[in-house]
């Protein structure tokens, strides 16, 4: 029933939802990896094959002329190259002079024309080295570029007949990018969901087992502590009630009768004062023995009798100064092991707060609703730091956390050296 | 020196009377945007010429009709005045006729092709613009 409460509580849900979330990064992690690996390796390859169109294709193929603009030339080199430099991605050619003057393109359209050679450009030109990157298509020189997932550009320098340094740019479909991305990924992916998967097949069914037997241990201790609870509570009430049917009543007798022979007559006034002495004791005696009893055992105590029973807590604390108010709401109904635990767990803080907190005010609240009672016993007294040791104390703390996680509640104490401590216990109201 | 000067102008002008005497061509638009020119050569041969669009390239086609089959003309193209292609033919079938396709390169403004071919002395020359 808890686990159906809370479900993040449930071992076997944490699992699944760490693996998944494990999965969902995994699954994101290696997409972007693995696209930039892509995107090197397609580079790095689109390099290798401008080097290899401009020098074993178009440099080899070029007529004197070409360089110049001579129509002839070009007419001859397009015929001669274009169906070779067109291959695979390769989606534009475009062969520069120095001064930004296309002198060849498969685009004919471009031949003649002159544009501003950028920055890398002009160093590959004078470096003859290869570099490649996407390509701007808001330039003007790309003005017939329509591809739609963009395009990848490179460019190496090649050489015309006549000696003239000429810069050889190749563009790329940047949807090659992504399907060699995809090809380095899907591997990858099957490697690691497969991983998780099975993971996942084999964690599950261990992981449900030893929830089971978990969830079977702490029912069987739970049920041990509810059977202890109740041996000890059978116990206190026998304790209780043959203090109460015994030595109460015949110490009730005993003052009882003292108090008849120190009225009699014939009783000297120095003995009757002692008897009448003895017989104080003795009713003081039964105070304090009918207040523990109370303790050992609270009669009748019912969710009707919960208010009575905090008043009967507080009153110790009462009669040492303490102003006290005691409020109680929303409980009828509630079971009584539940209303045990709420007064076990007051009495523990109203015993602390009389022994150790020198309050001058102390409130118990009760509040109940349809899933859960609170309460909250809060002082005025000197406080503590909770994280300092203090052995005395920290006993008690940890018999009200021990009493409240047995009883199926939660606890928190709230405390600081000067502001009083805040005791608040919830329990589920079933 | 008069007698070769005599000779060398009497070459030249055997070479180009042929050309001047040529029929004019006569140009004409096709169907699906090709243009069309045809003439007479210098001999009874005749000579066609076309212009289509061909994958953002011009096709230019030309063609000489002789009438004899098995002669081999020498003939040239030139796109805007330079030389694009040249190469020698047979005439070939019943109609003595051959015919040579060449792609050119679409340039930025009009184009102009000129087709030459030449069969001993006989001269066909046929321009287009595209």
């Amino acid at each position: 029933m808890t686990a159906l409460r809370r479900p993040w509580a449930n071992p076997l849900v944490q699992f699944v939802t760490a693996s998944l979330l494990l999965f969902g990064i995994t699954w994101w992690a290696t997409g972007i990896f693995s696209q930039r690996a892509a995107r090197s390796e397609a580079l790095a390859d689109a390099r290798v094959t401008t080097e290899l169109l401009a020098h074993s294709v178009a440099e080899p193929a070029m007529p004197r002329g070409l360089a110049d603009g001579d129509p002839g030339a070009i007419d001859r080199f397009d015929r001669e190259v274009l169906e070779r430099l067109l291959v695979g991605d390769v989606r534009r050619i475009k062969i520069w002079r120095s001064d930004g003057t296309i002198v060849y393109s498969d685009e004919t359209q471009l031949i003649g024309r002159r544009f501003r050679l950028d920055r890398e450009q002009l160093s590959v030109l004078n470096s003859g080295d290869t570099e490649g990157g996407l390509s701007d298509l808001r330039r003007r020189e790309n003005e017939f570029e329509n591809e739609e997932g963009g395009l990848l550009e490179v460019y190496t320098r090649i050489e015309s007949p006549e000696g003239e340094p000429l810069l050889f740019e190749a563009y790329y479909s940047v949807e090659a990018v992504k399907q060699r991305s995809a090809e380095v990924l899907t591997p990858f992916r099957r490697i690691t969901v497969g991983a998780l998967l099975a993971l996942l097949l084999i964690g599950v069914p261990l992981l449900g087992v030893l929830t089971l037997r978990l969830t079977r241990a702490s029912r069987a201790r739970e049920r041990l502590m509810r059977r202890a609870v109740d041996s000890s509570e059978a116990e206190r009430r026998r304790i209780a009630r043959d203090l109460h049917d015994g030595v109460v009543q015949e110490l009730a007798g005993t003052a009882f009768a003292l108090s008849g022979t120190a009225r009699e007559p014939s009783v000297s006034p120095p003995l009757r004062a002692e008897l009448e002495g003895t017989s104080e004791s003795l009713r003081r005696s039964l105070r304090q023995l009918r207040s523990l009893l109370v303790e050992i055992h609270p009669p009748g105590l019912n969710a009707s009798g919960l208010g009575a029973a905090l008043e009967d807590l507080t009153a110790p604390a009462a009669s040492a100064g303490i102003t006290t108010s005691v409020s109680v709401a929303g409980v009828d109904g509630a079971p009584d092991h539940v209303i045990t635990l709420v007064w076990r767990v007051a009495q523990e803080a109203i015993r602390n707060a009389v022994r150790h907190a020198d309050a001058s005010e102390l409130t118990v609240e009760v509040l109940g609703d349809e899933r859960q009672v609170r309460l909250i016993v809060r002082d005025d007294g000197v406080g503590f730091d909770p994280a300092a040791p203090a052995p005395d104390r920290s006993y008690g703390l940890r018999g009200l956390q021990s009493l409240v996680e047995d009883g199926g509640g939660r606890v928190q104490v709230e405390s600081a050296p000067g502001v009083g401590t805040t005791v608040r216990m919830v329990v589920e109201r079933r | 020196m008069v007698t070769r000067t005599t000779v060398a102008a009497f070459a030249v002008a055997a070479l180009t009377l042929p050309v001047a005497y040529a029929a004019p061509a006569a140009a004409s638009h096709g169907g699906g945007g090709d243009v069309r020119t045809s003439g007479g050569c210098s001999g009874s041969a005749h000579w066609k010429l076309k212009a289509k669009p061909d994958d953002g390239r011009i096709e230019v086609e030309g063609e000489i009709d002789s009438n004899r089959s098995g002669q081999v003309w020498h003939w040239t193209f030139k796109h805007n005045g330079s030389v694009s292609a040249r190469g020698a033919s047979r005439t070939g079938g019943r109609s003595g006729s051959f015919d040579v396709q060449r792609r050119m390169a679409n340039l930025a403004g009009e184009d102009h092709f000129v087709f030459r071919a030449q069969h001993h002395g006989q001269v066909c020359r046929g321009t287009i613009s595209y």
